[in-house]
């Protein structure tokens, strides 16, 4: 019988190391930090180069698209201007389709990295909520 | 109305805390009264709920916008049939249809089998009035569909989003409901079994089929969510692992896990603990992720609203879930041993187990990932996130391993495989395997993944037409009917086999679709007016965006034309509704070409500026193989169909099937069976060219040789020794030898004593015999039972007696109830098999 736990037991500390040691060699490569724009802006420096997904709100008046082509830049901000404290702003810059809400105010998560001078963010990489109808339908999408 | 809802929903959960209540006490006094009493509760608890739902309805109808609900999610102007299915539109109202769900299937299910199963009733009715009692408890605390507006009651309502006006979302949330609510019932079941220590298989049996009609709707509703979020969202995909998307998801894995674990304690009695424990966490994983979903505890790409207060509630019912299950598996543990142990790890109950062990992984690993972000602010305080390619990392190579076990499955036999089993069973889909892979390579297509998803789904299709095709020879020898019929007539003699088979073909066209996905490609072009660009093989022109209104809404339509080898193949028109009383949250109309090697998929994104200079944005998609993914979700209905059809409804097809059929039924109904119309039917009873002797040793010709096929046991070693009569579920050489050599004997003349003694005789055993002989020592056996009845009923005697001075609760005289118990044991025996 002991010989029978020594080889479920090592068995089980091979499959457990194996795992642990997948799992966190994928977890470096996939994850990414989710950050507030005030939280970045503390100290930028930090977090230049990581992958980051901002959260944040349109800065109004700020989206400016080039003539004739997908770029955008556009500024985000911690709060809604409607809070009379919007805190930090952070200046982003994206190539590609901008979600339908994408709008003045919209509440956005920026996928990307951070560079000296602007947030890049990657293909897909603006998503635009819709904090009040949203909701209902992702409820009973999922459930 | 609304006041009589909310007095509905009220009265429904006082009923429930009575059926409840009175089911266990019936249970433990034995009061067959109050247990009736629990059971009438619980089916007014079905009509409360239905009353409730029709004032919802009604409601809606007739625009009663005083009900805050309501008026959040429907306006006059709504069509009617989106009107009635903003009944389960938005949170409070999805809580109320889940128990509306829940209370249906419930009552289904304890009229079903309230004779089958009568120890198990109470605890089956206190077991789903409390998980109702639980969502009315929330309805009537804190989310009440009635709640009404008390001052300024709106004269028109938000209207029901746009996004969710799509025939498809209608139909989605139904069916993942019932799919979740359907988990309850194996878990009622379950927790009455493990209550009252009655753990042998039957509990099983009566779960099996609920198990896999809810089993089909949560794959059904997850197959509707993707179609929908292809169709209607426009970012061109079906599955980004959302958190909501995982919800459904994570049942799913650990109730098909139970479907494949659920055959192996059927077969050899072994993972009975397993088995209550995969009930037990798929009813758990579906609280848990209506928790998720509900509670705003994981931080999601799409907004959740948080609530503190479901979080709590949840959690607290989470937590009695697990305790009291799992504290009930620890206390019957000693009956829940298994009875037999693995003999070889080169066997079909070895690969199940791994194939459990890989789907209960997939479950964790998806809980793990879409609770990470949430973990990992609680650990480190920061809060990271995974994406999609993180769980395509682990989930591509885990479904690749889990494509293999479901072509090796078959070619395993049960208990232990020979080398010379298994070279005969492996070479053709291996060789299958080996020439699509290599075809494949030589084409320029890369192994990983898809490649050897592509090779591993020959291997599957080829395992799978191997089983049919011997099965159907066989079968074909016996019978001497052609090839189709007879495997059609396979198929319906052995439909969860066979039905399984056709449920795996499913799944490998999914996954065949899913492949394709390696290959997907999605650019993101601004085309001025004529202006033409190349994606894939198509070369997609702008001809210029028009603005129309229809009163309800704006419609933005960017047209264009597509070509292909120069030829110009279609037009197509993409849009951006703009909903009036929702222009904030304009809809995609995507334009989607749609064909079996791949789908060109078409969104615009309006901009302001598109209307004066006539450019379109537009995100332009080709995906391969996607139709697949759908058509594969209908193969996989149909088997599960075909696994569900009940044996006497079969049977009754049998014997009515005439005598001449022959391969023009056999491939019409294969017609009708592809068409999905889900009805088999075989032509068991065709003659045409059949040996009379091997039809003799088949079918009794006279009372006396059924009587004789009825008392000779088959020695196959893999029908549980089945009658020679009834082991004809594959087709079984040894019975098939023994009913012949049985139909010699009688033509010979032989009467029933000396037909036992040639073959006590000739096999030099007794075990064939159905009874023993009624002589000598083997006269015990026959006295056993008497001596065990006598045995019990003086017990239950002195139990009776001892019992009646108990309380004032008098037992109920033995006369009462022998009909129903008659009527329960001629049941039972009937579904003996």
């Amino acid at each position: 019988m002991t010989h029978r736990y020594i080889k479920i037991g090592a068995t089980a500390a091979v499959l457990i190391l194996a795992f642990t040691g997948l799992m966190w060699s994928t977890l470096r490569e996939g994850t990414s930090y989710f950050m507030y724009v005030d939280e970045v802006m503390a100290n930028p420096q930090a977090w230049e180069g990581k992958p980051l997904q901002i959260h944040g709100y349109v800065v109004p008046g700020s989206r400016m698209k080039k003539p004739d082509t997908l770029e955008w830049q556009f500024k985000v901000q911690n709060n809604p201007a409607r809070s009379g404290q919007p805190g930090q702003v952070i200046d982003a810059y994206y190539k590609g389709i901008v979600p339908d809400t994408f709008n003045d105010e919209a509440e956005v998560v920026l996928k990307g990295r951070l560079t000296a001078n602007v947030f890049q963010t990657e293909p897909n990489g603006v998503i635009a909520k819709c904090p009040s109808k949203y909701e209902a339908a992702k409820a009973s999408a999922g459930l | 109305m609304a006041s009589l809802g909310s007095f509905l929903l009220l009265t429904a959960f006082v009923v429930c805390s009575y059926a409840a209540i009175v089911s266990v006490v019936g249970a433990r006094r034995r009061a067959r009264h109050l247990i009736e009493s629990g059971i009438g509760a619980f089916y007014l608890v079905m009509a409360l709920m239905a009353a409730a739902s029709a004032i919802m309805i009604n409601a809606f109808l007739t625009d009663d916008f005083s009900i805050k609900y309501v008026a959040h999610n429907s306006d006059s102007v709504q069509p009617l049939f989106y009107k009635i299915t903003s009944y389960w539109g938005g949170l409070d109202g999805s809580i109320m249809f889940w128990v509306f769900l829940l209370s249906i299937f419930g009552s289904c299910a304890v009229y079903v089998n309230r004779e089958r199963h009568r120890e198990l009733i109470p605890y089956v009715v206190a077991t789903i009035s409390t998980v109702q009692m639980f969502f009315l408890y929330l309805m009537v605390v804190h989310n009440n569909p009635f709640t009404t507006s008390l001052t300024n009651v709106p004269t028109e309502g938000e209207g029901l989003n746009p996004i969710l006006q799509n025939y498809w979302m209608v139909i989605h949330p139904p069916s993942l409901y019932t799919g979740f609510v359907g988990m309850t019932i194996p878990f009622a079941f379950c927790i009455a079994a493990l209550i009252t220590g009655h753990l042998d298989d039957s509990w099983l049996r009566a779960v099996r089929r609920w198990t896999m009609v809810s089993w089909l709707f949560l794959s059904l509703g997850l197959t509707l969510g993707m179609i929908w979020a292809y169709e209607e969202l426009g970012w061109g995909g079906y599955w980004e692992w959302d958190p909501v998307e995982n919800a459904g998801l994570l049942p799913w894995f650990t109730a098909t896990a139970f479907l494949h674990s659920v055959m192996v304690q059927e077969r050899r009695s072994m993972l009975r603990v397993w088995n209550v424990t995969l009930v037990i966490v798929t009813f758990f994983l579906t609280i848990f992720g209506t928790f998720m979903t509900r509670s705003g505890v994981v931080q999601s790409v799409h907004a959740f609203g948080k609530d503190e207060t479901l979080t709590i509630l949840f959690t607290a019912f989470m937590i009695v879930i697990l305790v009291f299950s799992f504290g009930l598996v620890i206390y019957r543990l000693p009956l829940l041993r298994a009875r037999n142990e693995l003999d070889s790890w080169v066997s079909r109950e070895a690969e199940f187990l791994v194939n459990n062990w890989i789907l209960l992984f997939c479950a964790f690993f998806v809980l793990f990932a879409t609770m990470f972000p949430t973990l990992s602010e609680a650990v480190t305080g920061k809060r990271l996130t995974v994406a999609a390619p993180f769980y395509n990392k682990w989930m591509v190579p885990i479904g690749l391993v889990m494509l293999f076990l479901t072509g090796v499955g078959p070619l395993l036999a049960w208990r232990r495989s020979t080398v010379v089993n298994l070279r005969n069973q492996f070479l053709w889909p291996t060789t299958a395997a080996v020439v699509t892979g290599a075809a494949l390579s030589a084409l320029g297509i890369q192994l990983w993944a898809s490649g050897l998803c592509f090779a591993l789904c020959a291997f599957v299709v080829t395992t799978i037409t191997q089983e049919f095709l011997r099965g159907g020879q066989v079968r074909r020898k016996n019978t001497g009917t052609d090839l189709l019929t007879a495997i059609i007539g396979l198929v319906g003699r052995n439909k969860r086999r066979y039905g399984g088979y056709i449920v795996h073909v499913g799944i490998v066209l999914i996954l065949l679709g899913f492949a394709g996905n390696a290959y997907k490609i999605d650019q993101q072009v601004l085309l001025k007016l004529g202006e033409q660009t190349t994606v894939g093989s198509y070369t997609i022109r702008n001809d210029g965006v028009k603005v129309d209104d229809d009163g309800q809404k704006q419609m933005m339509t960017a047209y264009v034309t597509v070509f292909r080898g120069g030829k110009e193949i279609d037009k197509m028109y993409q849009a951006k509704w703009f909903f009036h009383k929702h222009d904030e949250t304009p809809t995609t109309e995507t334009a989607i070409r749609r064909s079996f090697s791949e789908d060109l998929y078409l969104v615009y994104s309006f901009d302001k500026d598109h209307l004066k200079t006539q450019s379109a944005s537009l995100q332009i998609v080709i995906n391969p193989l996607v139709d697949w993914v759908w058509l594969g979700f209908g193969v996989l209905a149909l088997g599960t169909g075909i696994a569900l059809l009940p044996e006497r409804a079969y049977s009754f097809a049998l014997a009515k099937m005439p005598a001449e059929a022959t391969a023009t039924t056999a491939v019409g109904l294969l017609l009708v069976l592809l068409l999905g119309t889900g009805t088999t039917l075989s032509a068991q009873h065709a003659t045409g060219t059949v040996d009379e002797a091997i039809q003799t040793s088949y079918f009794a010709r006279t009372p006396f040789e059924r009587q004789m096929q009825h008392e000779i046991v088959c020695t196959c070693g893999s029908c549980g020794h089945s009658t020679i009569a009834e082991c004809r579920k594959d087709p079984c050489g040894t019975s098939h030898k023994l009913r012949g050599e049985l139909a010699a004997l009688i033509d010979q003349g032989k009467t029933r004593d000396e037909i036992i003694k040639w073959f006590t005789t000739e096999y030099n055993s007794e075990e064939m015999l159905g009874a023993p002989i009624d002589t000598g020592f083997s006269r015990l056996a026959w006295l056993f039972p008497y001596l065990v009845g006598a045995t019990g009923a003086i017990v239950i005697g002195f139990a009776a007696v001892r019992w009646s001075h108990k309380g004032d609760q008098q037992p109920e005289g033995p006369t009462a109830a022998d009909a129903a118990l008659d009527e329960r044991l001629d049941d039972e025996l009937r579904n003996l098999d």
